[in-house]
């Protein structure tokens, strides 16, 4: 086995760096395993007030996915809808996102850094800001007014209860997001690089799609994954823009199903393992795109 | 990202600075690069125009009308009447003071746990890989999946939620006693904050963490011979080092803490707790469009003051790399 070499930073003792490990871990996994374990509880074990089930049982899963019951086609919908919101928005905003952010990072122009800055701070303005208006303008449906006229070039009907008026409002939150992270991707690509694509013939359009983007895929996939976790949670917009069973998604399913206090704890719990689940295994997995995501962005909110 | 952006400023002052020294061919080709610069700009600042600066110059016209959506009244200018009323309504300053005293609660808490978390961290051991993945499983979950599992814990009764069960198990709390955690607003406020820092300190630790990572040891071998013990090292080497690190990370999460509104939904029906929530409440259940605009105004004047700080921050930190 590999000797571990100490060095100057390792400032914390042994004793206490391995008591403040275990408190840690503890503080991290112990809820998580909680909502697992009760998710395998029946009511009655739960009201004896037994934290880990003496007899564990699938009866709450059960419940949940049965074929004739009322929870799974809302589940199968919302989760439906949550995955098609999230990854369109996430698309969309790298489309967007990816061109600007090739401007902001290989292109000398007047008023560069300034911009890159507006754009940032639209990033971390509360979506409270804009809800209001948003609500109004998807109740009406895009339109395009034309000038000196009161008449209106009508681009779409009302987008409230469908997936657009959700991606169009996230998409609002995750181009900035884009911009910021993919600009900082983009400035890694050495300039050699660029210069010699110019030399081999290559125009500007072909240098940014044969040489930047291609050497850029692992931090475009991590905007990627970070960016449609974002999107998954989100709670304000959906909450504002969608009242139909149909067209609703996860975060709000699980408010409605603790909106039903009637409902046993175990039930509700296994529909939040079932939610949450493939993210934390998304996240376990890929998790220096994750922390990338985090520290290379540093804007979310 | 910060070293690049750096970069890019410095470029940019020489620049304008030779500016006039180029020739004009070399001009030609600087217009030609900078017009597709523009060409590349022209779809996110038209869709940013449209769906976010448009809406939130709307939302301040709004907020100087009379605009409610159910009584029928038709929309006219009021003047400053929107204001007058929610500043000398108690509900929004106790909302206000609930959505404060949150953000600051959960900001101490977390940056402090953070801080440590990061210096644990930061250390050689074996299975670092494995603890640093598994710190961030509270991160990963979905704010409504956790709303819902403190929900669960906080349960009262006898044998109810997790939390009655161990402070019981544990002496802290007299098995007489079952208080019902959520029923004040004080509560609910608090425990908002207990769950929203389980979930959000993680995001502080990998911040600081990628901070501690860029300091040299150099300082510390140095300490270490001035006879430095653990707290003389933090408070004299790491915390000078660390502070444009923690500044970023903390006005990141202030800004992101005092707009709580989704987990308090699932505590609560009570829509003082926060003042993003009796926004909210004030334009989708009562539809008052023109009160609520005017709400929002206020929690946005409170974050542009943030980040206008928060730019500061950076570029200091930009300039100091």
């Amino acid at each position: 086995m590999k000797k571990l070499q100490k060095t100057s930073t390792d400032i914390i003792p042994t004793g206490y760096l391995w008591g403040g490990l275990v408190l840690l871990l503890l503080f991290s996994v112990l809820p998580f395993l909680y909502l697992i374990s009760t998710s395998f509880s029946n009511q009655v074990e739960i009201n004896a007030g037994h934290l880990i089930p003496h007899h564990p049982t699938l009866f709450n899963y059960r419940q949940l996915f049965s074929g004739n019951g009322p929870y799974v086609a809302h589940l199968v919908s919302a989760m439906r809808n949550s995955l098609e919101v999230s990854i369109l928005t996430t698309i969309l905003a790298l489309v967007f996102g990816s061109l600007a952010a090739y401007a902001f990072a290989r292109i000398r122009f007047p008023f560069r850094m300034s911009g890159l800055f507006a754009i940032l701070s639209m990033q971390v303005l509360p979506s409270v800001s804009i809800v209001v208006p948003l609500y109004i303008l998807f109740r009406n449906g895009l339109s395009i007014p034309i000038p000196f006229t009161h008449l209106a070039f009508q681009l779409t009907g009302p987008l409230l209860n469908t997936p657009w008026a959700l991606i169009i409002a996230y998409a609002s939150g995750t181009i900035p997001y884009v911009v910021w992270m993919v600009t900082g991707y983009f400035s890694t690509v050495p300039k050699e690089l660029e210069e010699s694509a110019y030399i081999d013939g290559c125009g500007m359009w072909g240098a940014m799609l044969r040489i930047i983007v291609p050497l850029s895929i692992p931090g475009l996939a991590a905007t990627f994954i970070f960016s449609v976790l974002n999107n998954f949670d989100e709670f304000m917009f959906a909450n504002a823009f969608t009242s139909t069973y149909r067209s609703q998604t996860i975060p709000i399913f699980i408010s409605q199903l603790v909106g039903k206090h009637s409902l046993p704890w175990g039930l509700m719990c296994a529909a939040g393992v079932v939610a949450t689940i493939p993210f934390v295994i998304l996240s376990m997995v890929f998790y220096r795109w994750i922390v990338t995501g985090v520290t290379a962005g540093a804007v979310k909110g | 990202m910060d070293r690049e952006l750096s970069e890019g400023l410095s470029q940019e002052i020489a620049f304008s600075a030779k500016g006039t020294g180029l020739s004009g061919r070399a001009v030609k080709h600087e217009r030609k690069r900078w017009a597709f610069a523009y060409l590349l700009l022209i779809p996110t600042v038209i869709y940013l125009l449209a769906i976010f600066i448009y809406p939130i110059v709307q939302s301040l016209v709004w907020s100087f009308m009379h605009y409610d959506l159910l009584d029928g009244s038709p929309v006219r200018f009021d003047g400053i009447q929107n204001y007058i009323q929610i500043l000398t309504d108690g509900q929004f300053w106790y909302s206000l003071w609930n959505a404060i005293w949150f953000t600051l609660f959960t900001c101490t808490v977390e940056t402090v746990l953070g801080f440590f978390c990061a210096l644990l961290l930061n250390q050689t051991f074996r299975g670092r890989t494995f603890f640093r993945a598994s710190i961030i499983i509270p991160w990963a979950i979905l704010t409504m999946v956790n709303g819902l599992l403190w929900d669960t814990m906080l349960q009262p009764g006898t044998n109810g939620g997790a939390i009655q069960i161990v402070l019981h198990a544990l002496h802290i709390l007299p098995s007489s006693s079952n208080p019902v955690w959520l029923a004040t607003v004080t509560g609910t406020v608090f425990w908002a904050g207990i769950a929203d820092i389980w979930k959000m300190t993680p995001f502080m630790t990998l911040l600081m963490l990628a901070g501690l990572q860029s300091l040299s040891g150099d300082l510390y071998e140095a300490a270490m011979l001035d006879g430095a013990g653990f707290w003389k090292k933090i408070w004299y080497v790491t915390l000078p080092q660390l502070t444009p690190t923690i500044i970023i990370a903390v006005v990141l999460r202030v800004m992101g803490a005092f707009r709580v509104y989704d987990i308090l939904t699932e505590f609560t029906g009570n829509d003082t707790t926060s003042v993003t929530y009796l926004t909210f409440d004030n334009a989708f259940r009562y539809f008052y469009l023109g009160k609520a605009s005017a709400m929002a105004w206020v929690s946005t004047l409170f974050i542009i003051a943030l980040i206008v700080y928060y730019i500061r921050a950076l570029k200091r930190n930009m300039e100091y790399a």
